[in-house]
C-alpha cells in the first residue's frame, strides 16, 4: 500500500516545481540575483525534498555529480539528447520515477544569459543550463540537514500504526516512506549502492547510507591513517637556526679585555674562602670522627641486656677446652716427674711432633729461678691456628670400666662339683677300648674293644667282675645298658651282629627279670614274620648258641653291616642301631618285647652317623654326615633339619631337657645348638687340635658336659641351660683332662657320664678305661 | 618407587664445601676469609666420609659446612672487607701516581673502625657462653700485654690489652672469685669461677717473650682485636653486674710509674660512696715513703714515728685476729662436711669447692711485703684476690704500694726468694731499727725484722690451692721447698698420686718384687761398671744397659754372677766378648748357668740348701742372697697370680663376641698404659726414697 502514495506524490512534486522555476527566471540576472535565487531554488529544492522521501543529500550528491558530467559533455558537445535519456535511466535506478521531471525543469530554466547558458532542449524550447552553485561561506545553505521531522524526541515507535511517522516544518504529516517493493528490495539486495549499511536512520526511518567522505573516512581509520585528509604527520623541517658555520664573524668589533683578564669579582669570593679557610671557619675536609679521639674504645653498654639462649644445634662443636696442667709442668715437681737422663735423650732425639709432652719437666728449686718459657708465643699461635683451622668433630669417649663389659661368670664355686682327676683306671683289654657305657644303678661299667670281649667292670674299684667274648676276629663296637634299674640289660654289637645280654653277676631277681624282658618277645617274633613274609625277609631274633647263653647272652640278630652306634628309647622298650655303611636300611629300630627290627628310614639322605631318641618327646634324630634331622615318630615326618655347618659329624648329644643339642665332628668343632633358636650352632667352640670322637652331656642333673678327642684329651665344660625362653645357656669351659696316651693317631675313643655323680669314664685307643673324678 | 634421586644434591654431598668453593662463593680474598672465619668462629669440619663430601677426585684437605658459609654471606663485615679493598686500590692508585697527600687523606678518612659488636652477641648469645669462651681470650690478651708492639698490633691494641686484663683482675680482687693458681714452667695458671664457669688461663712470666719466625702475628692480632672486644662487654658486664661504674677511674700517670692494679679507681654507681682500693688510698703516703728525698721535714719524721707506734699497735691486734682467725675451722658448722670413701671401689661424690667467704678471709688480717726479687704482679694479684688489703713492696717494683718501707712494723709476713746470707744476729738489727728511726727504710739484705714471717713465694700458691695457711716453716728462705703440685689433677683410683705414700698405692707385692729387682742391680751394678769401662777404654763404644723388661735383668743377674764367681781368674773369655758388647750376654750366660745348674744338683746331693752352698763357694754375703731370694719369691707370686688372673681373663673373653672383644682389648690397653706410667713413676719414686733411706 505504502509505495503507491509516494509514487503518486512525486507526480504532484513535478507539477509543481516549474513554477517555482519560473519565479527564478522572473528575478534577476547578477550575482546577487543569482545568490537569491540559489536561495529560492533551494528552498523550492527544500519543498522537492520535503515531498521527496528519500535522504536529500544523496539526492544532492547523485544530482551535482550528474551535473559535472553533464559540464563535461556540455563542453563537448552543444546538444545531447541521449545525456537526458541516460540521466533519466539513472534517476530511475536511484530514485525511482521521480527524478526526471526535475531535471527537465533545469534544463528549461538554463534561458538567462548571465551564470546560464541558453541552450536548446530536444523540443527546441531554450534550455537555461545554469553554473555551479558555489555555497560560500555567508550563503544560507548549511550542510547540516535541517530536521524534516518535528516530532522531537518521541519514539519513532509511537507512529508504528499511523500511515505517518511524523510531521514536518509546515505541520504536514510526513509519510512513512515506502518500504520498497519486492522488486526494489530484490534490486537493492543485487546491487548494492556504495555507501550503503544496511541501518536505518532512527531520525528519518530511511536506509542510513554513508557519504564518501565518511567512506573516506572509514577507510583511513582502518588503515590506520590518521582520518583527517589534510594532516602530514610528517612534515619537513623549519630549520630556525642554520646548520653551516659561518666563516666570517657577523660583527668586525675587536675581542673585549674582559675576556682576558681573570674576574675580580670572583678574585674576590676565592680570596673569602681562602682567608675563612685560613682562620678556620671553612675545613676543606671533614674533620674524623670524634670516637677516635677517645683513645681506647671501652665498651659502654651492656650487650647481654636481653639475652635469650640459643638452643644447642647438633652441628654446633664448640673448641675444647685446653687440659690443666698437670704434676710434671709444675715448676719444682715432685722428683719421681723428672726425666732420667735415658728419657731426657729419648724426648730431645724424638722428632717434635712425636713427643708426647711439648715441654721436658724441670726443677727448679727457686721461684727466682724459672726462666721465661721460649715457646709460649708459639703454643698460644698454635692454639690460635687450631681454633680456626683445625677440623673439629664430636667423639664419643667411652668411659666405662672394661671389667662390665666382661660377660658375668658364675663363681668357681659355683662351677663345682666337675672331674678334675684320674681316679681308677681300667686295665684289661687288648687293644683298643671301643666303647664303654655306665650302667642306670652306677655300679658297673660295661667296656668293649678291638679283642672282641665285652668286660664288666666294678666302677670305684676297677676290679673286672665279668667278661664275655663275643667274637674273636672282630672288635666290639659298642656297648649299652638299656636305661631302668628294674632290670639289668646290656646291649652289644660286634660287626654286623647284636647281643643282647642280661649279665648273671648281679641279683638273682633282677637277672631274672631280665631274662624274664628278652624272653618275653620269641612268640610274638614268629607271628610277626609270617605277616611280613610277602616283603623281604625281616631279621630274625635267634639264640645265640648254648655257650654264649651261658654266659647270659639271651638274644642275637644280625644286620646287613657293621652296627657303629646302639641308643635306648628312655623306657627301655626300643633301641636304634646305626650302621653307616648299609644304605638304605642304615637305622633300624628295635622292639624288645616284640623282637621286631624296624628300617623305618629308607630314603636317608647321606651317610647316618649316629641316632638317638629324644629324651622326653617322641622325636628321634638322625644324624648324617652334614646335618641332624629330627622326625616326629607319632607323626611319622620330619621336623626340622639341624644344620651344625660341619664337614663330618661324628656324634651327637641331646641335653636331657631336650632343647639342646651338643655335636662334635671330625673337623675339631663342639657345637652347641640351642634348637628353640636356630638350626644354626648356637656355639661353635674349637678347643681341640684333633677330632672329636664323642660328645655326652651328664644326665643326672648336674650342668656339664664332656667330649672326647683324637689328641687323647678330654674336655669338660659348664653348660647351664635355663628355663627362660629370653637367657641363653651359660658356656663355660672347665677343665682339661690329659691322660689317655694317643696311638697310630687314635686318643680317647668314649665317654660315659656317670648317672649322677659328676664322674666322668673314658675308653683310650691305648686300652685303658679311665674314671675321672 | 619415587623419583630417582640425583647425586650429590642431598646429605654430606650438599652438607659440606671446601674452601677453595667457601672463598670463591664470598668472593673475598683469603687472608679476608680468615679473618672472617676468625671472627665469626666458624672452623672447617670432618665430613664423616671426605670421599662423599667432595665432588671433585682431588682429595681436599678442608671442608667448611655449608650452612656456616651461607650464614658469612649475609655478614655485614663482608661488605667492609669489600669497602676496605676499594679504599685499599684508590690509596695505591694515588700512591702510584705520587699523590701522598691525598693517599694519606684516604688512609685517614677511609680507615673505618671495624665493629665486632654485632658478633660478639651472635656467637655468645648469653653471658655465660661468653664466659665458657673465655680462657683461650683471658690466655692470649694476657700475652699480648707483656708483648711489645708490632707492626700489626699496635701499641694501642696492647694498651688496651694491658688495661682489658687488669680491670679483668680487679673484678677478680672485688668479688674474690679467683680459686687457684699454679706456678709452672710455662707460666702461671690461674683459675677463676664467675657465674659457675670454670676459667683457667695462663700468664707468662714476665720475661721477653722468643718470637719465632714461623708465627704470624696478623693472625694473632685478628684474635686479639676479637678478644679485646669480647674482654671489654665482658668486663662491662660484670663491673655493672656489682654495682661498679666501667670504665673504672684510670690513673695514667701512675700507670706510667708501673701501678698496675693501683692505677684503676673503682666507683660505685649512684648514692653509694667511690669504692676505693686501699692501696690507691694508701698510695700518697707510700710515695711519699718511698721518695728519698733528703730533706725530709720533721713533721713527717714524727708522722712516721707515729704511724709506726700505731703500727705496733694495730699488730697487736692483727696478731689478736689471726688467733681468731686460725680457730674458725671449729667455728664454721654451716660448712659441709668432707667425705672420704673409705673403699676401693666405692664412688666418689662431687662436694663443692671453697667458696668466696674462705678466699676473702684467708689473707685478709695480714700484711705483706714482697721482696725486690719477687714477682710483684702475680702475688700483688693473689694476695688481694684473697682478702689482703695491705701489699708493700719496694718502690723499685714500681707505684701503689701499701708502703715501700721494708721496716714497717705492720707488716706480718715478708716474701723473700733469695738463698739465705750469713747475717748479723738478729738482736742487733733490732736495735738498730728501734733506736735509729730514719734508718728504717733501709733493711740490709739477709736481715731479718723480728715477728715477722719469711716465707718463700710458693706458700701463697699452696696456700690458696689448699684454702688454709701452711705451715711456714717449710717455705722459709732457703729451705728446700716441697713439691709444687697441680691443684687440677684429681686423684683417680689406679693413677700415682705424689702426695699419698707410696704404700697405699702399690699393688700388692709390688714392692718386694721391685726390691729384688733393684737389689739385683745394685749388685751387680759395680761389675757391670768395670765391664762397661774397660768396654770404653778398648772400643770407646758405650753401651747403655736397659733394665726394662725383667728378661733381661733376669739375664743380667746371672751375668753378675758369674762375674762375681770368676772374679779371681781373670776370665779370657770375658776380653774376648767385651767387642761384640752386649749382645755375647747369652752365650757366656749359657755356661754358668749350666755350672750353677749342677752346683745346685751337688748341694741337693748334700743335704744342704742352694743359697748356703752359694755363700760358701762365693763367699758373698748372705743378707743379699736372701733378700734376693724373698723378691724372687715376691715376684714368682706375682707372675702366678698375674698368670691366672690373666687366664681368668681368657676365659671370660671367650664368650664375648669379636666386637665386643675387640673394643675390650682397647680398653685394656690404655688402662695398661696408664697404669704402666703409674708404675714407672711409683718405681722412681721408690728409688728415690730408698736413696734417700
Amino acid at each position: 500500500m505504502a509505495p503507491q502514495p509516494s509514487s503518486k506524490k512525486r507526480k504532484a512534486v513535478t507539477c509543481d516545481s516549474p513554477e517555482a522555476d519560473q519565479v527564478l527566471l522572473s528575478d534577476g540576472g547578477d550575482d546577487s540575483d543569482t545568490a537569491l535565487l540559489h536561495g529560492t531554488r533551494s528552498q523550492s529544492e527544500e519543498e522537492t525534498d520535503v515531498e521527496d522521501e528519500d535522504a536529500s543529500s544523496d539526492l544532492f550528491d547523485g544530482y551535482s555529480d550528474l551535473e559535472d558530467e553533464m559540464d563535461l559533455e556540455d563542453a563537448l558537445v552543444s546538444d545531447q539528447i541521449p545525456s537526458t535519456s541516460e540521466r533519466d535511466l539513472a534517476d530511475l535506478k536511484r530514485n525511482g520515477t521521480a527524478t526526471s521531471s526535475v531535471t527537465k525543469e533545469k534544463e528549461d530554466a538554463e534561458g538567462p544569459p548571465a551564470k546560464y547558458k541558453i541552450t536548446e532542449d530536444a523540443n527546441g524550447n531554450p534550455r537555461y543550463i545554469y553554473d555551479d552553485i558555489v555555497p560560500v561561506y555567508d550563503s544560507d545553505d548549511s550542510d547540516a540537514p535541517a530536521t524534516q521531522n518535528t516530532i522531537g524526541n518521541v519514539p519513532l515507535s509511537f507512529y508504528d500504526s499511523y500511515p505517518h511517522i511524523g510531521y514536518d516544518i509546515n505541520g504536514k504529516k510526513i509519510s512513512r516512506p515506502a518500504k520498497g517493493e519486492a522488486l526494489d528490495a530484490l534490486l537493492d539486495s543485487i546491487e548494492l549502492p556504495k555507501g550503503w549499511t544496511g541501518l536505518t536512520d532512527p531520525t528519518s526511518g530511511k536506509p542510513l547510507e554513508l557519504s564518501q567522505q565518511e567512506l573516506e573516512v572509514l577507510k583511513r581509520i582502518q588503515m590506520n591513517e590518521v582520518p583527517d585528509e589534510g594532516y602530514d604527520p610528517y612534515p619537513d623541517t623549519v630549520e630556525y637556526f642554520t646548520s653551516k658555520t659561518e666563516m666570517m664573524p657577523l660583527s668586525a668589533a675587536p675581542e673585549p679585555k674582559r675576556r682576558f683578564v681573570n674576574s675580580k669579582h670572583e678574585a674576590k669570593q676565592i680570596m673569602k674562602i681562602v682567608r675563612a679557610i685560613r682562620e678556620g671557619r671553612i675545613l676543606p675536609y671533614k674533620p674524623p670522627p670524634e670516637e677516635e679521639v677517645d683513645d681506647l674504645q671501652v665498651k659502654r653498654y651492656d650487650i647481654w641486656a636481653n639475652e635469650i639462649a640459643r638452643p644447642d644445634h647438633p652441628m654446633n662443636v664448640p673448641a675444647p677446652k685446653l687440659p690443666p696442667p698437670g704434676y710434671e709442668e709444675s715448676y719444682h715437681p715432685p722428683p719421681e716427674y723428672l726425666p732420667d737422663q735415658n728419657e731426657e735423650k729419648a724426648w730431645e732425639d724424638a722428632d717434635e711432633e712425636d713427643r708426647d709432652k711439648d715441654f721436658l719437666p724441670t726443677n727448679h728449686d727457686a721461684l727466682r729461678k724459672v726462666p721465661g718459657y721460649d715457646k709460649f708465643i708459639k703454643e698460644k699461635f698454635e692454639r690460635c691456628l687450631d681454633l680456626y683451622l683445625a677440623p673439629r668433630v664430636r667423639r664419643s669417649k667411652l668411659n666405662i670400666d672394661p671389667e662390665s663389659l666382661l660377660p658375668k661368670l658364675p663363681s668357681l664355686e659355683e662351677l663345682k662339683p666337675f672331674p678334675t682327676t684320674c681316679a681308677t683306671l681300667f686295665r684289661g683289654h687288648d687293644g683298643r677300648v671301643r666303647s664303654l657305657a655306665v650302667d642306670p644303678s652306677g655300679f658297673w661299667l660295661a667296656s668293649s674293644g678291638d679283642d672282641g670281649t665285652v668286660k664288666v667292670w666294678e666302677l670305684l674299684t676297677g676290679r673286672q667282675i665279668w667278661s664275655v667274648r663275643l667274637g674273636s676276629e672282630e672288635a666290639v663296637n659298642v656297648v649299652r645298658w638299656r636305661p631302668g634299674t628294674e632290670a639289668v640289660i646290656l646291649s652289644a654289637a660286634i660287626g654286623e651282629n647284636i647281643y643282647l645280654i642280661a649279665p648273671p653277676f648281679v641279683d638273682p631277681e633282677i637277672e631274672t627279670k631280665g631274662r624274664e624282658v628278652l624272653d618275653a618277645g620269641w612268640g610274638y617274633a614268629a607271628n610277626g614274620a609270617t605277616i611280613n613274609a610277602t616283603k623281604e625277609p625281616a631279621i630274625q631274633w635267634t639264640r645265640p648258641g648254648s655257650r654264649l647263653e651261658d654266659e647270659g647272652v639271651l638274644v642275637k640278630f644280625s644286620l646287613r653291616k657293621t652296627v657303629k652306634v646302639i641308643s635306648w628309647h628312655r623306657r627301655g622298650e626300643y633301641f636304634s642301631t646305626v650302621c653307616p655303611q648299609a644304605q638304605s636300611s642304615a637305622v633300624a629300630i628295635h622292639t624288645i618285647s616284640k623282637h621286631l627290627t624296624q628300617l623305618p628310614f629308607r630314603k636317608l639322605k647321606g651317610l647316618a652317623q649316629s641316632a638317638s631318641f629324644h629324651p622326653s618327646k617322641p622325636i628321634f634324630l638322625i644324624a648324617t654326615q652334614r646335618v641332624i634331622r629330627s622326625y616326629d615318630l607319632s607323626k611319622q615326618e620330619l621336623v626340622k633339619i639341624i644344620q651344625p655347618g660341619a664337614r663330618w659329624i661324628s656324634s651327637f648329644d641331646v641335653h636331657p631337657g631336650g632343647d639342646n643339642l651338643i655335636v662334635g665332628t671330625y673337623d675339631r668343632r663342639l657345637l652347641w645348638h640351642d634348637l628353640d633358636l636356630s638350626v644354626r650352632p648356637f656355639k661353635t667352640l674349637r678347643y681341640h687340635k684333633k677330632a672329636i670322637r664323642a660328645v655326652k652331656y651328664h644326665q643326672g642333673g648336674l650342668p656339664l658336659f664332656a667330649d672326647a678327642s683324637d689328641d687323647g684329651s678330654l674336655q669338660i665344660f659348664h653348660g647351664k641351660v635355663v628355663g627362660d625362653m629370653m637367657e641363653n645357656a651359660t658356656i663355660v669351659p672347665l677343665k682339661v683332662l690329659r691322660g689317655h696316651t694317643v696311638k697310630k693317631e687314635l686318643g680317647v675313643l668314649d665317654l660315659d657320664w656317670h648317672p649322677s655323680q659328676p664322674w666322668l669314664v673314658s675308653a683310650g685307643a691305648d686300652g685303658i678305661c679311665r674314671l675321672w673324678t | 618407587m619415587g623419583r630417582i634421586k640425583k647425586k650429590g644434591t642431598a646429605g654430606q654431598a650438599k652438607n659440606f664445601i671446601t674452601r677453595t668453593q667457601a672463598v670463591r662463593k664470598l668472593q673475598v680474598s683469603l687472608p679476608d676469609f680468615r679473618r672472617l672465619c676468625i671472627y665469626k668462629g666458624i672452623y672447617p669440619r670432618e665430613p664423616r666420609s671426605k670421599k662423599k663430601a667432595s665432588k671433585s677426585s682431588t682429595p681436599s684437605t678442608t671442608f667448611y659446612y655449608s650452612r656456616d658459609i651461607n650464614y658469612l654471606l649475609h655478614e655485614p663485615l663482608l661488605a667492609k672487607f669489600r669497602d676496605h679493598k676499594a679504599l685499599g686500590k684508590k690509596i695505591s692508585r694515588h700512591l702510584g701516581r705520587g699523590e701522598v697527600g691525598d693517599a694519606a687523606r684516604l688512609e685517614r678518612r677511609g680507615a673505618t673502625k671495624l665493629s665486632l659488636d654485632h658478633i660478639i652477641k651472635e656467637r655468645y648469645p648469653t653471658f655465660v657462653d661468653a664466659l665458657r669462651d673465655l680462657d683461650d681470650a683471658l690466655s692470649l690478651l694476657f700475652l699480648f700485654a707483656n708483648l711489645p708492639s708490632t707492626s700489626t698490633v699496635p701499641p694501642k691494641t696492647m694498651a688496651l690489652c694491658q688495661r682489658l686484663c687488669l680491670e679483668f683482675e680487679h673484678y677478680l680482687i672485688t668479688t674474690n672469685s679467683l680459686r687457684k693458681s699454679f706456678l709452672s714452667i710455662k707460666g702461671i695458671y690461674y683459675q677463676a669461677t664467675i657465674q659457675g664457669q670454670d676459667i683457667l688461663w695462663l700468664v707468662p712470666y714476665r720475661f721477653v717473650q722468643r718470637v719465632t719466625g714461623d708465627v704470624d702475628f696478623r693472625i694473632m692480632g685478628t684474635f686479639v682485636e676479637f678478644y679485646t672486644t669480647l674482654l671489654g662487654f665482658v668486663n662491662f658486664r660484670l663491673y655493672t653486674s656489682i654495682g661498679l661504674i666501667y670504665p673504672p677511674r684510670f690513673n695514667a700517670k701512675s700507670d706510667e710509674q708501673s701501678g698496675e692494679l693501683g692505677a684503676f679507681t673503682l666507683e660505685g654507681r649512684g648514692i653509694e660512696e667511690p669504692r676505693q682500693i686501699e692501696s690507691v688510698n694508701e698510695h700518697a703516703n707510700g710515695e711519699d715513703n718511698g721518695a728519698m728525698e733528703p730533706k725530709k721535714s720533721i713533721e713527717e719524721i714524727q708522722k712516721q714515728i707515729a704511724a709506726i707506734e700505731e703500727g705496733s699497735n694495730t699488730e697487736q691486734n692483727i696478731s689478736q685476729g689471726q688467733d681468731q682467725y686460725q680457730a674458725p675451722d671449729q667455728e664454721i658448722i654451716d660448712a659441709i662436711d668432707t667425705f672420704e670413701t673409705t673403699g676401693d671401689d666405692a664412688d666418689v661424690l662431687p662436694q663443692p669447692q671453697a667458696g668466696g667467704i674462705e678466699a676473702q678471709s684467708l689473707f685478709a688480717p695480714f700484711t705483706f711485703f714482697l721482696s725486690r726479687e719477687t714477682p710483684r704482679q702475680p702475688l700483688e694479684f693473689i694476695l688481694r684476690a684473697f682478702g689482703c688489703k695491705r701489699i708493700g713492696f719496694d718502690a723499685i717494683l714500681g707505684d701503689g704500694a701499701f708502703t715501700n718501707n721494708e721496716a714497717d712494723p705492720t707488716i706480718t709476713h715478708q716474701i723473700v726468694d733469695r738463698p739465705p746470707m750469713a747475717s748479723l744476729p738478729e738482736e742487733q738489727q733490732v736495735s738498730e731499727n728501734s733506736s735509729d728511726p730514719s734508718s728504717t727504710t733501709v733493711v740490709k739484705p739477709g736481715h731479718r725484722v723480728p715477728g715477722r714471717t719469711y716465707i718463700q713465694p710458693q706458700w701463697v700458691w699452696d696456700c690458696i690451692n689448699e684454702v688454709k695457711l701452711l705451715r711456714p716453716d717449710l717455705y722459709g728462705p732457703g729451705a728446700t721447698l716441697p713439691p709444687h703440685l697441680s691443684p687440677w689433677v684429681k686423684p683417680t683410683k689406679g693413677a700415682y698420686n705424689p702426695s699419698a705414700p707410696l704404700a697405699e698405692q702399690e699393688r700388692e707385692g709390688e714392692a718386694e718384687e721391685a726390691e729384688g729387682l733393684s737389689d739385683d742391680e745394685e749388685d751387680e751394678e759395680a761389675p757391670e761398671d768395670e765391664e762397661k769401662s774397660d768396654d770404653a777404654a778398648e772400643d770407646g763404644v758405650i753401651i747403655l744397659p736397659s733394665a726394662s723388661t725383667p728378661a733381661i735383668a733376669n739375664l743380667r743377674d746371672d751375668h753378675g754372677m758369674t762375674i762375681a764367681g770368676s772374679e779371681s781368674g781373670s776370665d779370657p773369655t770375658s776380653e774376648a766378648d767385651s767387642f761384640a758388647g752386649f749382645d755375647s750376654a747369652p752365650e757366656s750366660d749359657a755356661e754358668p748357668a749350666l755350672t750353677q745348674h749342677q752346683r745346685e744338683l751337688e748341694a741337693e746331693a748334700a743335704g744342704l740348701t742352694f743359697s748356703e752352698t752359694l755363700t760358701k763357694a762365693n763367699g758373698q754375703p748372705v743378707k743379699g742372697i736372701l733378700k734376693a731370694s724373698k723378691g724372687d719369691e715376691a715376684r714368682k707370686r706375682a707372675a702366678k697370680k698375674r698368670r691366672e688372673e690373666e687366664e681368668e681373663l681368657e676365659r671370660r673373653k671367650m664368650m664375648m663376641g669379636r666386637k665386643k672383644r675387640k673394643m675390650l682389648d682397647k680398653m685394656l690397653h690404655s688402662n695398661k698404659q696408664k697404669e704402666g706410667e703409674a708404675g714407672a713413676l711409683r718405681a722412681k719414686r721408690r728409688k728415690i726414697e730408698a736413696k734417700k733411706a
